[in-house]
């Protein structure tokens, strides 16, 4: 029966350059969540994780979710999506609310005036928000607080991190989905979704930025005493090393691509100088040796500016004189070799490879760094549905029929 | 009576070479203090006109064209800052700012770099400009480093925005004069001072580009040496020094004075420069001797040998005065800090020629010699209409055979001395290459950081040798 006891499924779909994927897992009772499969493929027409050919990367959306319904054999009606794009921006702002009544009680409304008053705050023209991220509350005395309910103060401010990305291109990312007559039930973004993964309450509290090299872009979240304090996007990521390959080189795009991940390294070592690398031919390659050198030294600019760039980024950002954590780095553009000696030379704090939290379920991708945000977004989803009530009565009626419906792709 | 009017058969013409060609524009609060300076020390004759979101400083300014922009938005109390609250404003305000390029050659935008309404409207004004044909000249000043690091990187922001689009983008940095003993006695002063320095910036560029000079320089020399960088590469480009003085004063005094002027205080400034424009305005009764006489002496004091490229005017109202203002550049960028101590990166365009003023005794000691057929004049280039305008712009009628200009070919740290043999070179634009292509990246939008298009490969911005 469509209203009997279902599984509580959460999908978690990926759009980024490189590739598509989708997560598929399962909400057990007691809370925990398990692995059911990733379905995947390459990413046709996305760059800097913004689609380009809307038909092909459509159809590129379409073939990661059937891969990961036939892997999990799960009907897929709604998804949970990233949002990235070097569109996207961010600030840090503050509301105020003074407290009227007796006794002079933060209460529930408080709080939910104080959110109002955040989703109202003006944006530039053509933006649409994202994310408002609680930071702390604030009360009369300057005391922070998490959760002010029940205590007495004559004002109160509540701290936020607000992203907002263009309009625009948020809803081309949304209706490639949704087109498929799949629903967007939520979306997060990446560097936010990628925290969820790699970082734990007390490094959050402690201080911690994470860094997720991606093919398209490279983006980052700075977390300090457990709040975002600062995100970043640039439009540089993994794709631009290759592209400089490329060009340096003067190979084509599949060769350097393996060229990178083989033999590629962002250190140079100066006894390697006149060492060279083997280039097999193929039918329209002719066999060639090229200096590793070369290879490096284009590798190690790239991968240097970009760090150098968020680094500049982060050093501009007010949390940054009090920042005592450490740098975590993951992404599928994290498997470069030399990339944590680079960014140790580069970052004035301890810098360390992100290890994702273990899942229950399938154990095939817990250790893959390209997939750390997709799995971030599993976990983002699961805190979601679980601050959700549940559906009841005719709604989770409803609910089964769509889903009935969705799997006959009537709608 | 004889009563001139200009409806002959030339009339057309004659208007075209002569009526208000350049139109000085104040943007925000720096640019309102511009072209009130202006004002106030008689250089109004150009077509002036300030605008702000401010109403205090539209209100307490003495230019006649005053527009008050953004009212219903932020009541007159200006943007704070805030470039995208102050790009929103210039998009509701677009009809009222419709014709401010149109009827002129010449736009001189004027204003500070770190405010955000005149970054904002400056960037309008650059794609008015380029709608009508006006070539668009940028005056800007750095804040002082102490007003923090947001208004620097605000500054830097616009100053690799500006130089995108305008032809010619100026920057000149408070912190020159922030050991002036004026500045140092009153922060009123300071700004006093930059303000005035950038009046006469302005009425330099006017004069130099008004084809009504007796020693005639171009546009093409504004753009030869202030539009090569189209980024924030190099961000200081531009010092000032400006004196003024009576006809019959002695020559050394002035130049003197000149070289005692805030901007050039600092001797670092020396290291940077490798080019300078002179213009020298005055009554009719300046003579050509007195000109001459004045570049030479400032040849001889200059600490460095730049080339110097000279214009001279005749302004009916200087009443009995002489005016010098030297602009100095920096087309190539050089390891030396900066006042900012910002990192420069060295790229710039393609480097052109720029035009150096030399005297009659010059001229002649090197025509001197019988031409033999080893100094046959370079076979002529087939002129292209900017080479044309470049061609009369150096054998104006004024000019004669007693003062030429010629050209000399680039180098970044020339040093021009007499016994070299130099030839007269056609005074042309180098022929650019294409761009290169961004690979993968060439259907998305570019990313640009700090002037720089990060699609780029890193290893050929930072030109670095790769073994193939």
């Amino acid at each position: 029966m469509f209203w009997g006891k279902s599984r509580n499924i959460v999908v978690a779909l990926e759009v980024g350059s490189t590739k598509v994927a989708a997560a598929v897992g399962e909400i057990r009772p007691d809370g925990t969540l398990a692995l059911l499969g990733i379905g995947e493929g390459p990413s046709g027409q996305v760059r800097k994780c913004e689609i380009v050919d809307f038909e092909v990367a459509q159809g590129c959306v379409r073939d990661a979710l059937a891969e990961a319904e036939q892997k999990t054999d799960v009907v897929i009606a709604e998804v949970y999506l990233t949002i990235t794009g070097a569109h996207i921006r961010s600030s840090n702002t503050r509301v105020t609310t003074l407290i009227n009544n007796d006794g002079d009680e933060i209460t529930g409304d408080h709080i939910q005036e104080l959110h109002d008053m955040a989703t109202a705050q003006p944006l530039p023209t053509d933006h649409a928000i994202v994310h408002h991220l609680l930071q702390h509350y604030v009360l009369d005395d300057g005391s922070t607080t998490d959760n002010p309910v029940g205590l007495a103060s004559k004002q109160l401010t509540a701290h936020f991190h607000q992203v907002y990305g263009l309009a625009t291109r948020l809803q081309t990312t949304i209706r490639c989905v949704k087109e498929l007559s799949i629903d967007v039930k939520n979306y997060a973004l990446s560097s936010y979704a990628t925290a969820q993964a790699v970082l734990s309450r007390n490094q959050k509290q402690l201080g911690a930025i994470v860094i997720n090299l991606g093919g398209g872009v490279s983006d980052y979240i700075a977390y300090q005493k457990g709040a975002v304090v600062h995100t970043g996007i640039l439009g540089v990521g993994g794709d631009h090393l290759t592209n400089d390959i490329v060009s340096g080189l003067k190979i084509p795009y599949a060769k350097a691509e393996q060229l990178k991940k083989s033999e590629g390294s962002v250190i140079l070592h100066p006894d390697q100088k006149e060492e060279r690398i083997m280039l097999p031919g193929a039918y329209n390659f002719e066999e060639r040796q090229i200096y590793r050198e070369s290879l490096n030294t284009i590798m190690q600019a790239r991968q240097a500016e970009i760090f150098e760039i968020i680094l500049e980024d982060l050093q501009n950002a007010s949390f940054w004189p009090d920042f005592a954590g450490t740098v975590y780095i993951t992404g599928g553009a994290s498997q470069v070799k030399g990339l944590i000696e680079l960014a140790s030379q580069i970052f004035p704090c301890p810098v360390e490879l992100a290890h994702q939290f273990p899942f229950d379920g399938d154990q095939n991708y817990g250790r893959r760094p390209d997939l750390s945000t997709l799995l971030g977004l599993l976990h983002y989803a699961r805190q979601a549905e679980l601050e959700v009530p549940a559906t009841r009565g005719f709604a989770r009626v409803g609910q089964s029929l769509r889903r009935a419906l969705a799997s006959m792709r009537l709608i | 009576m004889i009563e001139f009017k200009s409806d002959g058969p030339f009339a057309e013409k004659a208007d075209h070479l002569f009526p208000d060609r350049v139109r000085v524009i104040g943007l925000g609060q720096t640019g309102v203090a511009v072209c009130d300076q202006l004002i106030l020390h008689g250089h109004g004759l150009h077509d002036l006109s300030v605008f702000d979101s401010d109403q205090q400083a539209i209100e307490s300014s003495v230019v006649p064209n005053r527009f008050l922009i953004g009212a219903e938005v932020v009541h007159g109390l200006g943007c704070s800052g805030d470039v995208e609250l102050a790009r929103e404003i210039v998009v509701r305000e677009e009809e009222r700012l419709a014709n401010v390029a149109s009827g002129c050659d010449f736009l001189i935008l004027v204003l500070g770099l770190a405010g955000s309404t005149g970054v904002a409207l400056a960037e309008h004004f650059i794609q008015l400009g380029r709608k009508t044909g006006a070539k668009v000249i940028v005056a800007g000043v750095q804040p002082f480093a102490f007003e923090g690091a947001g208004r620097r990187e605000k500054a830097i922001e616009a100053i690799a925005s500006l130089r995108q689009e305008a032809d010619s983008v100026l920057v000149l940095s408070q912190d020159r004069i922030v050991e002036d003993a004026a500045a140092v006695k009153n922060v009123r002063h300071g700004f006093h001072l930059m303000h005035q320095l950038l009046a006469q910036t302005t009425q330099a560029l006017a004069q130099i580009v008004c084809k009504r000079g007796l020693i005639q320089l171009s546009f093409a020399d504004v753009r030869s040496l202030y539009g090569r960088y189209t980024g924030s590469e190099v961000l200081e480009n531009c010092w000032v020094a400006h004196v003024e003085g009576d006809i019959h004063d002695d020559t050394e005094d002035l130049i003197q004075k000149l070289l005692a002027c805030p901007m050039l205080a600092d001797e670092a400034v020396w290291k940077l420069v490798d080019h300078a424009i002179v213009a020298v305005s005055g009554t009719y009764t300046l003579g050509l001797s007195e000109v001459q006489e004045m570049v030479g002496a400032l040849k001889d004091r200059l600490p460095v040998n730049v080339p110097i490229a000279t214009s001279a005017s005749l302004d009916e109202e200087s009443n009995e005065k002489v005016r010098m203002t030297v602009l100095l550049a920096m087309t190539t960028p050089v390891a030396v800090p900066s006042s900012d101590k910002s990192p420069e990166k060295k790229r710039s365009k393609p480097l052109q020629p720029i035009a150096e003023t030399v005297t009659l005794p010059e001229i002649e000691a090197r025509l001197s010699p019988p031409m033999t057929d080893k100094t046959k004049p370079p076979r002529k280039a087939k002129p292209s209409p900017d080479v044309a305008e470049n061609q009369v712009n150096h054998a104006p009628a004024e000019t004669g055979p007693l003062l030429v200009t010629e050209t000399e070919s680039e180098t970044p740290r020339p040093s021009i001395k007499k016994g070299k043999s130099e030839r007269f070179i056609a005074k042309q634009e180098e022929m650019q290459f294409e761009g290169p292509t961004r690979g993968r990246f060439e259907k998305t939008h570019e990313t640009m950081y700090r002037g720089e298009n990060l699609d780029q490969p890193t290893f050929r911005r930072r030109r670095l040798a790769i073994r193939i």
